[in-house]
């Protein structure tokens, strides 16, 4: 049976299964991992193979300059660059978490490269103690790196990001004794210390040094339990004694010690409680050690890989080639020369069902889907006998194809698993299609070409999104974009790493051809930051194609100043005023004016409406000086004069400056000023006469002032001294100001009446009236008494107004209806008139009747 | 009654935007911490007060003042300024915090702009070396709902800006304002617009749709069928001439600012003397939305009615016997304050109406509308002028001359422009100089074609009877607005029938249908009666005013929308509520 077949790849480790499918026939050739330093990713991560410089190796036909290729994890080369770096051997090579392979040379410099084994600038140096004493040795992690330099120092890189390297606390012994050298390093990563700090674990002589930023503090493991107490005789410490090699766990928690009399043991971190205690054959440390998930521990010797568990016989692997051991969150990917396998404890889902002699539901489900298949009854009496736990089974069918790596056989889960589910009512039916959704994501990157043997524990631990972004950086963006439509995720992360790649690799390729090839894919993503690719490309020094890019930037808000940025302020300009954005256009104006000398700055507004106006709105309120620069640069001789004017009301207004103070100078002489510039232009004529006439009042406002030794002149119309001239029964004065200003008859009779009115100098005001016959008729006179309310002096004028419909409504107005109807009733209107009066005397006493009756009740 | 209308009967769901706006506000001042004192400028506070009421403010730990160049007088350590991002109020800002730097005082600043931040603004912050001391956020306040059909953006300098300084600002803040609408009740599909402004807006407006896209997820299905866009600088012949509506008639003699109007408690019937009081008017005063829109002469018989009827109900009280008869007397009650108030306000409003200067105005606006005097109406302002009339009055009776006559012959223009300048001193050299820039009061080039447009629009309309109007006219006692005669076409038929006209008056004009909805269920037109009305719901017309609108014209279009055979709703949105006079104020600048 087929079932069987697969069970019969499965070693047993005590109670526990294991199995190591091969997942790919590496595509190398000529590779031996011997000969090469070796640095494998995790996640299913790319290979970056170099030749070992620290064996003597024989050359075959190959060049002796030494070659840096990166491989992903089916063989495949990616890339290659030549290493000819100074600074000695390279003691350590290992990839980040962000898939940048991290060397460091022997004199502590540190060589970044990217998946495309492109040099990552800058170098970083460990320090200048590094430098001095030679690093002998490294322990990397995901995010850091602790170094140890041939003084017995060490020095840590916490953060790949950030690359600052510091020194740990001093080891006791190993600075003073040259001979000292540690047996073994190991790290703690910062995320699993209770401090938050790196730990570094170091193997001196007998003991164990735990080393921080701060101290180094001795551990030990095996301090004596009570039923110890008789071997209290014993050194204790020799329980475990030197260790020769040591790993930490993944989760942190464990700390497994290979120790000089050839024990493997492993030891809770913070419990010390010994949970493995094993005697290997081999006295020699192996060469590699590793953690398989969390469930065993494998060590590797030439030929021989041993694996150890709590419990039972441990289990041995012969083979024939090096192999390296790759450790993974849920396993260990172990590379030869020629594949890759996967060992992995059996999950307990697979077991169920393929285990030999299973009965479990689902194996009793996957066994009915194969009756199904072959026609045969069986497959209904299968089903009959899992009835009560089928969603159980269906649920084990569908993880155990997770698991899966080989096709056919999800294949064969997943239908076992939809077969099921058929019969089944109660059970969450996207399940299967989720499974069969990550499946397909699974097997896509799979593929040898790409090259990424994810599990799926590690792709969920990995994230779909982090998954994508590792695509994108090895440039398989077509299979990220594919990824991410069809999970159903923002497609721009893709969109827009793949343009500015493109960008990048193409720098011989024409702008608009470029452009042409960049638009096509940008437009598949609604809501894209053409300006973000912009951006990149003037980084790449692309300019022209920046200037392009932006252009199909829709946001203005983030167009303006990107063009800004790369210079074109000219666009920018054209494009804030476009977008109708005042306050983006305000962006680009201070802009050029910062870093244009003035007058260039004015010519490229001047020609702007928008940008013009609103800059000199900003003056007029901030930068008067600047203001008229700008004026006078442009020829708007007028805005000048308007400005002048403007402030000699300022000065006006200063306290200082008011009542007859000799400020009136520069006042005058500055409204004078404006007069001149107005007279410039023929169009404003009118301004400057005015503006003359305002210099000129002021004078004679001055003058009256000193001798009227009254401060109530200047800073009132021409109008108004007329009238305070009167008031004052200044006669003389006041015929001054008419005649200087021209004021006409009609304004300086009602002027007049107005002004004797209001001093009730009704003797005068007839007198006035009797001048001459007034050209403005008797109005002014009938007005100016009814507004002082004087009915007596009214009716003296009333009679001798011409036209009888004025007439009539003079003498409504002082409320002689009588007179007024009879008036009225000349007038030849068609008694329009009449009407109006009967309407306005009876309309005041609707309303007081209205009230009346709630007055009492609101 | 509050002065914060209820809303409950709008078409659009306004409350939702002013309870959004509520509370980021709240949201923003609770985000700072302890006791606090909120600086805010004065006109935006009277925006603000239809937003949330002042103690609402009071309750988070606020104390309340108004910006100005003084001092900020407080003992909070924390200061919070409210403003408008207007360059002006940046330097007071700037002054206050080094004034307590100069006095050693330490402070938390905080500059919270409406509706947003403002390059312009923090420049000056930064140049007087303050803006590290500030903390900047916004309040994206972009309209404030005034009544249940009438929304306003709080630009009040919009008109001014545009025309004199060329500082358009506020044509995106109308466009972002209609987009923020959109994205509440959907893409409008059908756009007319008319003049510069208002083509820009929907310019704009169709740029923010590429920019920022209201998708057709966001909302079900749109609620507004069409926007209407109008410049004020399109018509400025109807707001120059004198309102004659109820509300109309409040606002040009009491003015009505944020909903409400203040008067001497005196006049409301009150004991104290020389109080003022606050009477607010909207429409959840009953008898106020019914007789807001009509003719104050109608007003008048409304209420005399109404008085009567209740008067009468009063006197048969002595005869009532049994209690369900009281019931209905007291129900009847209810309404009394309500008709107190508006008898009072009528009546202190027919102590301006009577007036005989009052009359011979309106007599005069009339002329100068028809176009017809030249000679009569020259002579008229310029005894206004000798008069000494107040200059906002005579501004606004020549920019109506000069409107509809496209301009006077020079001699004349610099004759009476002498004389303003002579009357009321050289300092409004700077008002005639903006008014000029607008080409609102300036020299004559071309003849003018008011008299085609007048005649071609039917603007003069005689006999109209203001009790049983037939047409918009009525607002007018006679003149039918022309920005509402060209709202008129453009809901009925469009732009296209006009389009002679529409060449004559400023600016371009525009008609657009636009996407962001695969296939609208409407029809494509705005004709007709029968298809808006497809769900038991009225469609919805926005209008909206680019530099203004007044209170009549907003009576005008609620007479259209109420007129049988329509089949719209109308919102009108609008720069801010104005008349003749608030207008020529904006153009006047504070001098000497």
């Amino acid at each position: 049976m087929a079932n069987v077949s697969v069970a019969a790849e499965w070693q047993l480790l005590y109670n526990r299964y294991y199995r190591k499918p091969e997942i790919y026939q590496m595509r190398w050739k000529h590779v031996d991992l011997s000969r090469n330093k070796v640095a494998c990713a995790s996640f299913g991560g790319p290979i970056a193979v170099i030749r070992d410089d620290s064996k003597i190796v024989q050359l075959y036909a190959e060049s002796a300059l030494r070659k840096l290729r990166i491989f992903n994890s089916a063989g495949v080369l990616l890339s290659e660059t030549i290493w000819k770096h100074p600074g000695g051997r390279l003691i350590g090579m290992s990839w980040s978490d962000d898939q940048t392979l991290i060397c460091i040379v022997q004199d502590g410099t540190i060589y970044r490269y990217n998946i495309h084994a492109e040099l990552m600038e800058p170098n970083v140096s460990m320090g200048k103690e590094c430098f001095e004493q030679n690093v002998v040795e490294c322990v990397f992690w995901g995010n850091g790196v602790v170094c140890l330099t041939e003084g017995g120092e060490l020095f840590c890189i916490s953060d790949f990001k950030t690359m600052k390297p510091y020194k740990l606390a001093d080891v006791p012994g190993l600075i003073e004794d040259d001979m000292l050298q540690p047996t073994c390093l190991a790290v703690r990563e910062p995320q699993y210390t209770m401090s938050g700090n790196v730990e570094v674990l170091v193997g001196v002589g007998e003991e164990i040094f735990v080393v921080d930023e701060d101290e180094a503090q001795s551990i030990r493991f095996d301090e004596p339990s009570v039923e110890d107490s008789e071997m209290q005789n014993d050194d204790y410490g020799n329980l475990i004694g030197a260790v020769q090699k040591m790993i930490v766990s993944p989760n942190g928690k464990f700390l497994t010690l290979f120790t000089h009399d050839s024990r493997v043991v492993v030891v809770g971190m913070e419990s010390k409680k010994i949970a493995i205690d094993y005697s290997c054959e081999s006295a020699l440390p192996p060469q590699q050690m590793a953690w398989c998930g969390m469930d065993s521990v494998l060590l590797y010797w030439d030929e021989d890989l041993l694996m150890v568990g709590p419990l039972g016989d441990p289990v041995h692997y012969f083979y024939d080639e090096p192999v390296i051991l790759i450790p993974e969150c849920d396993g260990v990917r172990i590379l030869s020369n020629t594949s890759l396998e996967f060992l992995q404890r059996v999950p307990d889902s697979t077991e169920s069902i393929f285990k030999i002699g299973s009965t479990s539901p689902a194996a009793l489900l996957y066994d009915a889907l194969d009756h199904f298949d072959r026609r045969s009854a069986k497959a209904d009496e299968n089903l009959r006998l899992i009835r009560s736990s089928l969603s159980e089974a269906v649920e084990s069918c569908i993880d155990a194809a997770g698991h899966e790596f080989n096709v056919t056989r999800q294949r064969a889960l997943l239908r076992a698993a939809s077969y099921g589910q058929a019969f089944s009512s109660n059970f969450q039916r996207d399940r299967v299609q989720e499974t069969c959704r990550t499946l397909r994501v699974l097997n896509a990157v799979r593929d040898p070409d790409i090259g990424i043997p994810l599990s799926i524990q590690q792709y969920k631990l990995l994230t779909a999104m982090v998954l994508i972004s590792r695509l994108i950086n090895a440039h398989s963006h077509l299979l990220a974009l594919r990824i991410s439509e069809y999970l159903g995720m923002n497609k721009e992360v893709v969109i827009m790493h793949w343009a500015c790649a493109k960008i990048t690799a193409s720098p011989s390729t024409p702008e608009a051809h470029l452009l042409e090839i960049l638009l096509d894919k940008l437009q598949l993503c609604r809501g894209i930051s053409y300006a973000a690719v912009a951006t990149h490309a003037d980084n790449c020094g692309r300019r022209k194609l920046a200037a392009m890019l932006v252009e199909h930037e829709p946001r203005s808000t983030k167009q303006v100043p990107l063009l800004l940025s790369i210079g074109e302020e000219d666009t920018a300009l054209v494009k804030a005023t476009e977008s109708g954005d005042t306050d983006l256009v305000y962006l680009v104006i201070f802009h050029i004016w910062q870093k244009r000398p003035p007058l260039e700055f004015f010519a490229m507004i001047q020609g702007r409406v928008l940008a013009r106006d609103l800059f000199v709105a900003y003056a007029r309120c901030h930068k008067h000086e600047f203001l008229k620069d700008f004026f006078l640069s442009t020829g708007q001789i007028h805005e000048v004069a308007f400005l002048l004017w403007k402030e000699s009301w300022e000065m006006g207004k200063n306290p200082m400056a008011s009542k007859g103070s000799p400020l009136h100078g520069p006042r005058i002489k500055l409204i004078e000023k404006a007069s001149n510039l107005f007279s410039q232009t023929k169009e404003h004529t009118f301004e400057s006469k005015a503006a003359e006439e305002h210099a000129k009042l002021l004078r004679i406002q001055h003058e009256l002032e000193v001798s009227t030794k009254q401060a109530i002149f200047v800073d009132s119309s021409i109008n108004d001294t007329i009238r305070t001239c009167i008031v004052l029964r200044n006669n003389r004065a006041a015929a001054k100001v008419k005649s200087e200003f021209k004021v006409s008859d009609k304004r300086w009779y009602w002027l007049k009446a107005f002004a004797l009115a209001t001093i009730k100098d009704w003797d005068a005001l007839e007198k006035f009236s009797k001048e001459k016959r007034p050209p403005t008729g008797f109005r002014p006179f009938v007005e100016a008494c009814i507004d002082a309310d004087e009915k007596a002096e009214a009716l003296k004028y009333i009679p001798k107004l011409s036209d009888l419909v004025e007439r009539g409504e003079a003498y409504a107005r002082i409320g002689m209806a009588k007179e007024a109807a009879d008036a009225a009733a000349q007038a030849n209107d068609g008694g329009e008139l009449l009407e109006r009066f009967r309407k306005t005397f009876s309309q005041n006493a609707i309303f007081d009747t209205l009230k009346m009756p709630f007055q009492g009740v609101s | 009654m509050a002065q914060i209308p209820s809303l409950d009967n709008a078409p659009l769901n306004l409350k939702s935007i002013r309870e959004k706006s509520q509370r980021e506000l709240v949201n923003l001042l609770k985000d700072i911490r302890g006791s606090k004192c909120l600086v805010i400028d004065p006109k935006l506070s009277g925006s603000v007060s239809l937003i949330i009421q002042t103690s609402a403010l009071k309750e988070l730990g606020l104390e309340l003042r108004h910006l100005s160049a003084e001092p900020v007088l407080t003992e909070c350590t924390k200061v919070v300024y409210l403003v408008r991002s207007q360059l002006s109020f940046m330097k007071f800002i700037a002054s206050h915090i080094q004034n307590d730097i100069s006095k050693a005082i330490q402070r938390d600043y905080y500059v919270y702009f409406v509706p947003r931040r403002s390059v312009a603004c923090e420049k000056i912050l930064e140049q007087e070396k303050v803006h590290d001391l500030v903390t900047v956020k916004e309040f994206p306040l972009y309209m404030v709902p005034l009544d249940e059909d009438v929304i306003s953006f709080e630009l009040e300098l919009s008109e001014k800006d545009c025309l004199v300084d060329g500082d358009v600002s506020s044509l995106w803040h109308v466009a972002k304002a209609i987009h923020e609408l959109e994205f509440s009740f959907g893409v409008i599909s059908k756009v007319r617009a008319k003049g510069k402004a208002s083509v820009r807006v929907a310019d704009i407006l169709n740029r923010m749709q590429v920019e920022e896209p209201v998708s057709s997820n966001d909302v079900a299905r749109p609620e507004v069928d069409a926007l209407i866009l109008l410049d004020r600088e399109v018509d400025m012949v109807t707001p120059m001439c004198s309102q004659l509506t109820y509300e109309g008639l409040i606002d040009e003699f009491l003015h009505i600012s944020n909903g409400a109007v203040e008067v001497d408690s005196a006049v409301m019937g009150a004991q104290q003397e020389g109080k003022k009081m606050k009477v607010p008017l909207n429409s959840s005063d009953k008898l106020f939305k019914e007789t807001r829109d009509l003719n104050f002469e109608v007003v008048v018989q409304v209420l005399r009615q109404k008085a009567t009827t209740m008067k009468e109900d009063y006197t048969e009280i002595n005869s009532t016997q049994t209690v369900s008869e009281l019931k209905d007397f007291v129900k009847k009650l209810n309404s009394l304050p309500e008709m107190t108030r508006h008898i009072h306000l009528a009546q202190h409003l027919t102590t301006f109406t009577s007036k005989q200067s009052f009359l011979s105005k309106l007599d005069m606006e009339q002329t100068l509308v028809e176009a017809e005097s030249y000679d009569i109406c020259f002579e008229y302002i310029e005894e206004m002028i000798h008069k000494q009339e107040p200059l906002t009055n005579v501004l606004r009776l020549l920019v109506l001359f000069s409107v509809t006559n496209s301009g006077l012959p020079k001699k004349q223009f610099d004759y009476i422009r002498t004389e303003l300048l002579h009357s009321y001193g050289f300092e409004h050299v700077i008002a005639l100089n903006n008014l000029e820039k607008a080409g609102l009061l300036k020299k004559q080039e071309f003849k003018s074609n008011w008299q085609t447009v007048k005649r071609t629009l039917k603007l003069i309309v005689e006999d109209t009877d203001t009790s049983r109007p037939e047409d918009i006219a009525y607002v007018y006692s006679g003149y039918a607005p022309l920005s509402i005669r060209l709202i008129q076409q453009a809901i009925h038929s469009g732009w296209r029938p006009i389009e002679d006209i529409l060449k004559l008056l400023p600016g371009p004009h525009l008609e657009t249908k636009r996407s962001g909805f695969p296939s609208s269920p409407l029809i494509d037109s705005l004709h007709g009666a029968s298809n808006g009305v497809a769900d038991g719901r009225r469609s919805i017309v926005l209008v909206v005013f680019i530099g203004g609108v007044t209170f009549a014209e907003i009576s005008a279009l609620r007479y259209l929308a109420s007129k049988e055979g329509m089949a719209y709703d109308l919102i009108i949105a609008t720069t801010k509520i104005v008349n003749g006079a608030t207008l020529i104020e904006t153009f006047m600048e504070k001098l000497g």
